[in-house]
């Protein structure tokens, strides 16, 4: 491990990158083992069904928001007498709460499962130093 | 179900009285379920976990994995600070999956198919949220409405929505998964129940009735699937959300 610290000439930096990624690798492999090993075959019977899943999530995050808007819309029309403005504007607001509630699912869908190691992002999104 | 060959796919989700109190409240063939779950999920565990041998054996293997994995889920959806919530997680997880199990058991009743229970336990996931949300950060768990970094003229237009979002994530959580459970519910009783209209037609009938009695195995695999995932998913979403309650800020 010392030699990753030494600061030669341009062999010593191309042989430190080798070496880290060489490590890079074995520490992506215990840790895909390890929690493979650790959730058996219940993990892997939940990766092969995860697209369902996933829709299954995505389309009541949508549609629940959408209710609870128009549900809570309603009421307030009912409480206040002003049928139906309320509910209008709250069955908007329950679209928008629903679009940001599929935006944020996917977005952590999107960080449970990163890019494999080494995989092209485009520029600058490398990061070469560790 | 005088008619042997009369199909009623909703017929199994019927609740039964089976100890009335009076008044209205009873002891249901639901309740009845909900209170197996439990205890087979105390004994197994009990059982399983007596010995505490240090190589373990098939039971307690078991029941280590499904330790190892909810803490795994609760540790990476929220954190070390979420594990004060493990014992919370651990039950609503082992309680949906081993109550979603016994509803693949034939004549058993699926207490996960009514919206009432799967609304019971999200409304409680809620309320932990909220409670621990405001006792741990105060009145800096509203920030949980107000998106850092957003310009204050439209907070009018993005509170609401945001609002709306969080109010609407009980009924998406409980709609799930009693969705799930009652249509695979549903469509394994109508497969089912086309075998045995299709034989009661002769020979040919009998060829026919061979299509959806495969779909009927496929369908129960496929049951089994769900019920596990439907666990796993209820589980997870309710980690994050105990995430937001210690994290308030997005």
């Amino acid at each position: 491990m010392s030699e990753m610290r030494g600061t030669g000439g341009d062999g010593e930096d191309e042989r430190v990158r080798q070496q880290s990624q060489i490590l890079k690798e074995k520490i992506a492999r215990a840790q895909g083992a390890h929690s493979a090993g650790l959730a058996g075959g219940a993990a892997q019977a939940e990766r092969d069904m995860s697209g369902m899943g996933r829709a299954m999530r995505l389309g009541t995050e949508f549609i629940a928001a959408i209710l609870v808007g128009a549900v809570a819309g309603y009421l307030l029309d009912r409480w206040l007498n002003t049928s139906p403005w309320i509910m209008l504007v709250m069955l908007l607001i329950g679209f928008a709460a629903g679009v940001l509630n599929v935006v944020r699912a996917a977005d952590q869908m999107n960080k449970a499962s990163p890019p494999p190691a080494g995989s092209d992002l485009g520029p600058g999104t490398d990061d070469e130093e560790n | 179900m005088a008619d042997p060959n009369k199909v009623d796919p909703i017929h199994q989700f019927m609740i039964n009285d089976i100890v009335r109190f009076g008044d209205g409240f009873a002891f249901t063939n639901s309740a009845l379920f909900m209170a197996l779950t439990v205890g087979v999920i105390l004994i197994y565990l009990l059982m399983s976990t007596t010995r505490r041998s240090i190589i373990p054996g098939r039971a307690q293997l078991i029941s280590e994995m499904l330790y190892e994995f909810v803490a795994n889920m609760v540790r990476n959806s929220a954190g070390t600070a979420g594990m004060k919530f493990f014992p919370f997680v651990f039950s609503l997880f082992m309680f949906v999956l081993v109550a979603n199990m016994f509803g693949m058991i034939p004549f058993f009743f699926t207490a996960t198919s009514h919206i009432i229970v799967t609304f019971a336990l999200a409304i409680l996931v809620f309320a932990v949220v909220i409670v621990y949300g405001f006792y741990k950060n105060g009145f800096k768990f509203l920030k949980l409405f107000v998106p850092s970094g957003v310009p204050a003229y439209v907070l009018p237009i993005v509170v609401p929505i945001e609002v709306v979002s969080f109010l609407s994530r009980p009924i998406s959580l409980s709609v799930r998964l009693f969705a799930n459970i009652l249509a695979g519910h549903i469509t394994l009783k109508v497969f089912a129940g086309f075998v045995v209209t299709l034989g009661s037609l002769g020979f040919l009938g009998w060829l026919g009735a061979l299509l959806p009695l495969t779909m009927t195995v496929a369908i129960t695999a496929l049951e089994f699937l769900v019920a596990a995932l439907q666990a796993y998913v209820f589980a997870v979403l309710t980690s994050m959300y105990i995430n937001d309650a210690i994290h308030p800020s997005h």
